[in-house]
């Protein structure tokens, strides 16, 4: 993987792959109604699917084929289904005004920390003219970003899905750094996302219950 | 051996078995003490077949344990066994008090045991992809237990501890990834290339500056199970809100798994990188770690607050131990972890039985527990000596190792520091239990437990876990040197 030049067909599919997944990050940070976060994940997972189907042609790779078909069953369609169902249905949320900055200074912020991730991971670390150095400050940039909307919003559902983007730049990092990465593995990875959704779920619905409205700000009992 | 490996990863499963049968607390607790002793008892075993040969390596290094694994396997285990003989009472004494249903006893056991035998697989494993794996799959399976009495404070430490956590640990994947593209020039094309014994022997060979960035992530990442400072703000809260013998799992067995992935990053990056980036590292984090910790535990409160601060604190003390390096700096990390586990998992179990009688976890609240209570009270105050470092319990002998390795290797400012700061520690800690044990009782106080049968084994692991204090402070068997002097080898 390391060798595949970033001027091939395929080098050139993961890049745009990369910047759109960055950007869909940039969308969901600069949003603020729980539906959007929702479609925004779901189509950064539909494009991460794409990236990885895009890698599995090149390395023939029956493992990879399988877990684009995974990203995109459970990451693309299942979970934001399921979170749209959870939001709507029991929750009754819509608009997210839990955010400890503005909207603007947390765009800002977004900026800042892509250009740190370039900053970081270009010069030395990778090779020129290879996939990967256009790729993994892509992917650094958006797990950076999920981080960020984890720390601005207060809300658990918002904090689950900036997890979930955190996740997703991850993933995007490892088909393009290791596409020789064990399948047992990255399915167990995936298992982890998915006990780990389920898992939080209860928590916000728990905490919703108790809380009326489960935002962390509220989560203020515990300090000290 | 390899079944011995099987074991003890599978051992603890018995609970979780027992549970989803349907059994009680009673009879689950007494399943899930089963489990864990066979899985104690194996490893023992194996670290006795370890002792004297090559390391136990097998499906492409999915399975690996040398010396350091079997020696954190071994404390694991005993931790494990610890609390889950400390759950037989503590748990029934909930349920028959109408506190927990039965619904929540079996999510209690179904997930103690299921957490246990996840950070035991993890310790057996070479391949660092499913070591990440398995201790995010350990955080999730704690979670459970931080969240069981289902109130909103708990509610509320459980998230946080999954959130904080979750990420943490993925940041941790990030610098299993950069580690793995150290490699490029390897052709890491199999899987074994992807395990941790390769990638050691091959450490002079991985890209530095890509090494240096997995390291660091590695640190973090892991650390934040660890509870490293700054990234230990999940802790308390989880270690307060959980049922006590799950709290005793948490600091003594949880954290102790995640130092283990922070050292086996450590060994490849001292013989890639050289002593001094790792060392910095660990000494700026642990010195954060030690001074967050002794400046809370001043504060009188939650007295589970109070021993999950201790923790970082002594986290922290095996982070600059593993900083100031070197033979003794090292052997004294591992004895360190030892020590601390068994005093640590003995204090969470007390907590839960004084927290079952008194019916609070204020330490303001609880008074003349040596009266009342002559055991629990007694083996409080002893376990109180042993966590702060007095002779002649372990943790003596373990810090006095630190603080000579300090010496030898350092500039003597930081051994200083290392001093002052337990010292204040000490006094922070020791004002708070020492209100707890002396005094008058409370005029009437219940017991919780029905039958003597149920207090003896209540008294049983705090006894046992004491005991085994007192013999590591006093004398080192010469198995368990030569285990911890290999291990100090393999670190490097």
């Amino acid at each position: 993987m390391e060798n595949l030049a970033a001027t091939s067909t395929a080098g050139v599919l993961l890049d745009l792959s990369g910047v759109l997944i960055l950007l869909l990050a940039f969308a969901c940070l600069a949003s603020k109604l729980f539906n959007r976060y929702v479609v925004y994940y779901g189509a950064q997972s539909v494009v991460l699917s794409f990236a990885a189907a895009t890698v599995a042609v090149v390395f023939h790779s029956v493992e990879l084929w399988i877990l684009a078909v995974l990203t995109l069953a459970i990451k693309g369609i299942a979970i934001p289904l399921a979170a749209r169902r959870l939001l709507v249905t029991r929750l009754a949320l819509k608009r997210d005004a839990a955010m400890s900055t503005g909207l603007s200074t947390s765009l800002i912020a977004g900026g800042a920390l892509t250009a740190f991730a370039y900053l970081v991971t270009r010069p030395a670390l990778l090779p020129n003219g290879t996939v990967a150095s256009a790729v993994v400050p892509l992917s650094t940039a958006v797990i950076l970003l999920g981080a960020l909307s984890m720390v601005v919003r207060r809300h658990t559902v918002a904090q689950l899905i900036g997890w979930l983007i955190v996740e997703n730049g991850v993933f995007l990092g490892a088909i393009t750094l290791v596409a020789t990465f064990p399948f047992i593995v990255e399915a167990g990875i995936f298992l982890d996302i998915v006990a780990g959704v389920l898992i939080m779920v209860v928590f916000v619905s728990g905490l919703t219950r108790q809380l009326a409205e489960a935002s962390a700000t509220e989560l203020r009992e515990l300090q000290g | 051996m390899i079944a011995l490996a099987i074991l003890i990863a599978l051992g603890p499963l018995a609970g979780p078995a027992a549970a989803l049968a349907g059994a009680r607390a009673r009879m689950a607790g007494i399943a899930q003490a089963a489990g864990a002793a066979i899985a104690f008892g194996c490893s023992l075993a194996l670290l006795a077949v370890l002792g004297g040969g090559a390391p136990l390596a097998a499906w492409d290094g999915f399975l690996y344990v040398d010396s350091l694994g079997g020696f954190f396997v071994m404390t694991v285990a005993a931790v494990t066994l610890l609390a889950a003989v400390g759950s037989i009472s503590y748990v029934s004494a909930q349920e028959d008090d109408g506190e927990l249903s039965g619904f929540q006893v079996r999510l209690y056991f179904s997930f103690f045991g299921l957490f246990a035998s996840l950070m035991l697989a993890a310790l057996e494993t070479g391949n660092l992809g499913l070591l990440f794996v398995l201790v995010e799959a350990s955080t999730l399976a704690s979670a459970a237990l931080v969240g069981l009495e289902g109130r909103a404070r708990s509610l509320e430490a459980a998230w946080k501890y999954v959130i904080i956590s979750s990420l943490g640990v993925t940041i941790a994947l990030a610098g299993t990834l950069f580690l793995f593209y150290s490699g490029s020039a390897l052709h890491l094309g199999s899987n074994l290339g992807l395990t941790w014994p390769y990638l050691l022997v091959h450490a002079q060979a991985l890209a530095p500056q890509s090494l240096r960035l997995a390291f660091m992530l590695a640190v973090v990442g892991y650390g934040t199970k660890v509870g490293l400072a700054p990234m230990h703000t999940w802790l308390p809260d989880a270690h307060a809100e959980a049922p006590s013998p799950a709290s005793a799992m948490l600091s003594a067995a949880l954290l102790n798994t995640g130092m283990y992935a922070i050292i086996r990053f450590l060994a490849i990056a001292n013989r890639g990188l050289g002593s001094t980036f790792p060392r910095a590292v660990l000494l700026s984090f642990g010195f954060a770690s030690i001074v967050i910790g002794a400046l809370f535990m001043v504060r009188r409160g939650n007295f589970k607050r109070l021993f999950a601060y201790s923790s970082v604190e002594h986290m922290g003390i095996i982070a600059v131990a593993l900083g100031f390096g070197g033979v003794l700096g090292l052997y004294g990390a591992l004895l360190q972890t030892l020590n601390h586990a068994l005093a640590k998992a003995v204090l969470f179990l007390s907590s839960g039985d004084v927290s079952l009688r008194y019916k609070t976890r204020e330490a303001p609240q609880v008074s003349g527990l040596l009266a009342a209570v002559p055991v629990t009270g007694g083996v409080l105050l002893l376990a109180t000596f042993a966590v702060l470092g007095s002779p002649p319990f372990g943790l003596f002998l373990s810090e006095l190792t630190i603080v000579r390795a300090g010496f030898a290797s350092a500039s003597p400012v930081f051994p200083l520091l290392l001093l002052a700061l337990l010292g204040l520690a000490f006094v922070a800690f020791a004002r708070t239990t020492a209100g707890m044990v002396t005094g008058s009782p409370p005029d009437r106080l219940a017991s919780p437990y029905r039958g003597h049968a149920a207090v003896a084994v209540t008294a049983a692991p705090l006894i046992l876990g004491l005991a085994a204090l007192l013999v590591l402070g006093l004398w080192i068997p010469a198995g368990l040197n030569t285990i911890l002097v290999r291990s100090v080898a393999v670190i490097g």
